[in-house]
Parts: structure tokens; C-alpha cells; sequence
């Protein structure tokens, strides 16, 4: 059941909070990738950096858009998914042989991963619970 | 249409009832529910199966094709489970009698999700064996039936750590793949080489076209499982053409081109031949967890409708325990040795689709054209005192036939044996029918009468 006494300014204000810090935590993992000065490990970056940023961008202002619990959650739980998803790619891939990180480069990705991961989960389940939303939306 | 009487849902899921309005779910969710289903090690295994037969070109091609016509075929079942809102097994009671669609139930799901739950625990051992080939608890076999143990555990109770941390994994799978991908291409010296390798020997393309349609054939036929929750009536058909289009053709090729470029037996082999890490591996581990708690879910449905004793529930542990038996004797006995898993889907690519065929000619030609049901949402009603066939005949024997006609040509090599039983199947049941119903000829045998709780 959806509860009608959550205050949507601050739902919007969480979103836009969470998911630009979800933003720039892909951005940082770009950087990162870039300096690693290895075309495996700007691979891996790049490509799950970058469905972080996108993804968190593009619903951070489909949320702002929102105007009731519903299309303002929702676009929130979608970008929380997507960015706590490729946070568990980061702690499975960093450390991978394959991608040739130097240690300093795959110690800070994984600890990155982990963190996206923990944020992400985090909010999943307290919007969800908040909201009254379903994760699976 | 829609569940809007008092009956009790005594099952559970509204396995027996038709759907009601306020359970709906987005187009988008009902897209990623049967994209979760696909987030699994045997879609890219199964893509090992071709690069046994074929080069990646050859496997784009027969995928594709394969994969078109079950994007067709589900979405035309799709639509029929959104307009009646009830699920697969509730819709084979008109085409085929009541006591008819028991045997359909069985032949679709109760019997090919007890052996897909069976396969996934059996890859769930091969995926942790290459992990730790010298730990006893990690042989094929042993892991196996520990692993399809955990497993039918976790879906009896409903862990939610366990369904969130699938749920988290979904997305990723789908890029760890593509990232797979790329790196198989890297390793093994660019592009240039994935268009030159192959095996020595090509298998028929008919016979590749059936292997890929047998794969996904009893996830086609049930699409009414999922697609009874869409919001819209095409919300399923949408979706599960998008999905398996795409995505199936997609990782079917992938797996193959894995296999191909490493040199490796298989793809979880690839995986770990490439240096994607252990957590690739687990990960890939983990993928079977969602997708068997999906098999178990949806085979309990066809076993509640067959027999109609025994909750949801108690259907799982009976399809778990027997499952697991036979992943642990699949495992000592053949390894990860692909040719009974060929096998297997081939097999079901000839035997599945004659139902699915009987469903749609029923639905979409006899109820609408002799009939004269135009309004797709009245040709098939459910509810405690419906009066069904207890065999609807033409069905039956058509269903039967198609299988028949799959079996033979597969054998004798004519040409592509699912399209040759799906052919036969839908043509024979409106041949039989049509002359019957027109002279009046009883072709349906036997009352069945819908109990109070829907059975």
C-alpha cells in the first residue's frame, strides 16, 4: 500500500541526492579506468561507468519529473537497481586477471563496488519500505 | 475479465483462478520478469551446444530464425493468457478437454521444468566444479544434489536475501556476458578470428533450428503464467517477443562464439580459461539460483492443475527432491558432457510446440471463425460450474501427432522437424474439428465440471 502521507519533496530531494552521488561514483570509476592505463581495465570502466552514469541521470530527472509517490519512486528504485547491479560487477570484475588492474587501481574499483552495492541496497529496501513500493518495478 | 468472484485462491498464485485487476503489472515488469528467467548460465551453455555444430555466423542465423519463431509463437499464447487473464494450464481445458490438459500440462511444463530444475542444479555442480576441480564437495555430482537441496530450500521458504540478491544480479549478468564477449574476441586476436573458427563438421540447420526452439519451447508455451499479469492484453506478447528475440539470439551467439574462440569444452570453461575471475564464476553460480526458483514455481502450477491435491507449496518440495535425484545421477554419470543436454533440447523442441499449436488454432481460428467469438475476452471462460470436455479429441490427437511428426523428421533429417510438428499439429486439429463441429459430429467427450476452487 502506497503512503499517501509521504512527503514528496523530500522523496524527490532523496533521489536527486542519492542518484547524483550514484552519478559521480561512475564518473569517479571512468577516471579511474582512464588512469589505469590499461586498455582492459578503461574497458571494464568505461562500460559499467558508464551505464552508471546513464542510468542514474536518466532517472534522476525522470524522478524529478514525478508528481506522486508512484512516478517519482519508481524511477528512483529503477536507478538504485542498475547502480547497486553494476556495484556488484566492480567487486566481481576489479580483481578479475583478465582486466590487469594495477592492485592500487583494483583495490579502490572493488572498495567502489562494495559501495555502490551497500548504498544501493540500502535505499533500495528503505524507498521500497517508505513507499510501498515493490523492488521489482 | 478478471477474478472478481470470492473464490478462495487455495493453491496459491492464482494458479486455478483467473487473475484480478488490482495484481496487473507494467509492461516494463512483466519484460524484466522473463528477462530474470533468461539471466541464466544455460541460455550462454546452450549457445555452447551450437558452436558444436556450427561457426558463429551459422549460429547468429539459426538462432535468429529459431528464436523468431519463438517470439511468434509465445506472443500469440501470450496474448491469449492476457485476454482470459488465467494461466496455461486453464487455457489447454477448451482446446483440450479437461482431462486432456492434464496430459498437456505434463507434457509442457510438469515434466520439462522437473528436468530444466534438474539441469540447472546439474550446470549449478559443472560451474563449481571448474571453480574447485579438487574438492570432493565440489564434484559434479556432489555438488549437484547439495546445491539443488539449497535451492528447492530457498524457493520453499521464499528467502528474500536470497530473491534480492538475484534481483541485484540480473542487470550485471546481462553485461557480464557482453563483457565475455569482448574479452573471448580480445584473447583470442580480434574479430578477424571469430569469423574463422567452427567445427569440422556442420549439423543440418534444421536440426539447429529445433535444438534452439526446443531450448525455450516450454517457457513459450506457459508465456500465459506471466503474461495473465499484464496490465494490457498484449503486455506479455510485447514483451516476451522483445526478450527472446533479441536477448535469446543474443547470448545464444555469445555462448557460442565463447566456446569457439577459447577452445574451451564449454562456456563456463571459457569463462574461466578468459580470467574473469572467481566472482564471474560464483556469480554465474548464483544466476541458477533465480531461474530454478522460477522452474519450480511454474511446474507446481501444472502439477496443482493436474492433480489437484496438495498446495503450491508441498508441489515444490516433491519436484525439488525427484529434480535434485536426477541432477546427482546426471552428474555421475555423464560430467559435463554436452550430448545429453543436446539431446535434451531437441527433444523438447519437437514434443512441446504440437500444444501450443492446438492452443493458438483453437484460439484464434476454430472460437473465432466457426464459432463466431470475436471478442477475444469471451472466447474462454473460467469459474466454480464452467462445464468443460473431459477430452476434447481433434486436440489430442493432433497434439499427439505433432509430436510424432517432430520425433520422425528429426530422425530421418526432413526438413526442420518443429516447424514440420507445429505444422501438422495446427493444421490436423482444425481438420478434424471444423468437418465435426459442421456436421455434428460429438467431438468432445465427457463432462468436467470446475469445482469451487477452481480445479
Amino acid at each position: 500500500m502506497i503512503s499517501l502521507e509521504m512527503d514528496l519533496e523530500k522523496l524527490k530531494s532523496e533521489a536527486k541526492t542519492v542518484l547524483s552521488i550514484m552519478a559521480a561514483i561512475g564518473l569517479l570509476t571512468i577516471i579511474l579506468g582512464i588512469a589505469s592505463g590499461n586498455y582492459r581495465g578503461q574497458f571494464l570502466c568505461l562500460t559499467l561507468g558508464l551505464i552508471v552514469v546513464f542510468f542514474s541521470v536518466v532517472e534522476l530527472i525522470r524522478s524529478l519529473r514525478g508528481a506522486n509517490v508512484r512516478s517519482i519512486g519508481i524511477p528512483y528504485i529503477q536507478g538504485l537497481w542498475v547502480s547497486a547491479s553494476m556495484g556488484l560487477g566492480y567487486v566481481v570484475t576489479s580483481p578479475a586477471p583478465y582486466f590487469q588492474l594495477p592492485p592500487l587501481f583494483s583495490a579502490i574499483l572493488f572498495i567502489i563496488g562494495w559501495v555502490l552495492l551497500g548504498l544501493g541496497v540500502y535505499k533500495l529496501l528503505s524507498v521500497s519500505r517508505k513507499t510501498g513500493l515493490p523492488l521489482a518495478v | 475479465m478478471g477474478n472478481k468472484s470470492s473464490v478462495k485462491d487455495v493453491y496459491g498464485d492464482y494458479a486455478t483462478l483467473t487473475i484480478p485487476s488490482s495484481e496487473y503489472r507494467s509492461t516494463l515488469n512483466i519484460f524484466m520478469v522473463y528477462m530474470g528467467v533468461l539471466a541464466v548460465v544455460a541460455a550462454i551453455w546452450a549457445g555452447s551446444g551450437l558452436a558444436q555444430m556450427y561457426d558463429p555466423w551459422t549460429i547468429l542465423k539459426v538462432a535468429l530464425v529459431g528464436n523468431v519463431i519463438l517470439g511468434i509463437f509465445g506472443a500469440l499464447i501470450a496474448y491469449v493468457g492476457g485476454a482470459t487473464r488465467a494461466n496455461t494450464y486453464m487455457l489447454l481445458r477448451y482446446p483440450l478437454g479437461r482431462i486432456g490438459a492434464m496430459i498437456g500440462n505434463l507434457v509442457v511444463s510438469g515434466l520439462p521444468l522437473l528436468m530444466w530444475f534438474a539441469v540447472e542444479t546439474w550446470l549449478f555442480g559443472v560451474t563449481l566444479n571448474i571453480i574447485w576441480p579438487d574438492q570432493v564437495w565440489a564434484d559434479i555430482a556432489v555438488a549437484s544434489i547439495w546445491g539443488g537441496i539449497l535451492m528447492m530450500t530457498t524457493a520453499y521458504f521464499g528467502f528474500k536475501a536470497i530473491a534480492l540478491l538475484s534481483y541485484i544480479t540480473v542487470p550485471f549478468w546481462y553485461t557480464l556476458i557482453f563483457i565475455g564477449f569482448m574479452a573471448a574476441v580480445d584473447t583470442a586476436g580480434g574479430f578477424e578470428k571469430l569469423w574463422s573458427v567452427g567445427p569440422e563438421t556442420f549439423a543440418p540447420l534444421g536440426l539447429g533450428i529445433t535444438y534452439v526452439v526446443g531450448l525455450y519451447a516450454s517457457g513459450c508455451v506457459i508465456t500465459s503464467d506471466v503474461s495473465r499479469y499484464g496490465e494490457k492484453k498484449w503486455s506479455g506478447s510485447l514483451a516476451w517477443a522483445l526478450h527472446v528475440i533479441m536477448f535469446m539470439t543474443l547470448l545464444l551467439f555469445i555462448g557460442g562464439s565463447m566456446t569457439l574462440l577459447t577452445g574451451s569444452p564449454h562456456v563456463i570453461a571459457a569463462i574461466a580459461k578468459i580470467g574473469l575471475g572467481l566472482g564471474a564464476l560464483l556469480l554465474a553460480a548464483l544466476g541458477q539460483w533465480t531461474t530454478n526458483d522460477n522452474n519450480l514455481w511454474s511446474g507446481s502450477l501444472a502439477w496443482v492443475n493436474t492433480v489437484g491435491k496438495l498446495n503450491k507449496k508441498t508441489w515444490v518440495l516433491i519436484l525439488g527432491v525427484i529434480g535434485t535425484i536426477i541432477a546427482g545421477v546426471w552428474g555421475g554419470l555423464y560430467k559435463a558432457s554436452l550430448d545429453p543436454f543436446i539431446q535434451f533440447g531437441t527433444f523438447l523442441g519437437y514434443f512441446i510446440p504440437p500444444v501450443g499449436a492446438v492452443l493458438i488454432a483453437d484460439f484464434y481460428v476454430f472460437r473465432k471463425y466457426i464459432l463466431k467469438i470475436n471478442d477475444p475476452d469471451k472466447r474462454y471462460s473460467f469459474g466454480p460450474g464452467t462445464k468443460y470436455a473431459a477430452v476434447n479429441v481433434p486436440g489430442v490427437v493432433a497434439m499427439a501427432a505433432g509430436g510424432i511428426i517432430g520425433w520422425y523428421t528429426t530422425v530421418h533429417n526432413i526438413g526442420v522437424p518443429v516447424l514440420n510438428a507445429i505444422a501438422v499439429s495446427f493444421l490436423l486439429y482444425l481438420a478434424l474439428i471444423i468437418p465435426m463441429h459442421k456436421a455434428g459430429v460429438k467431438y468432445e467427450v465427457g463432462v468436467w465440471v470446475e469445482k469451487p476452487t477452481g480445479f
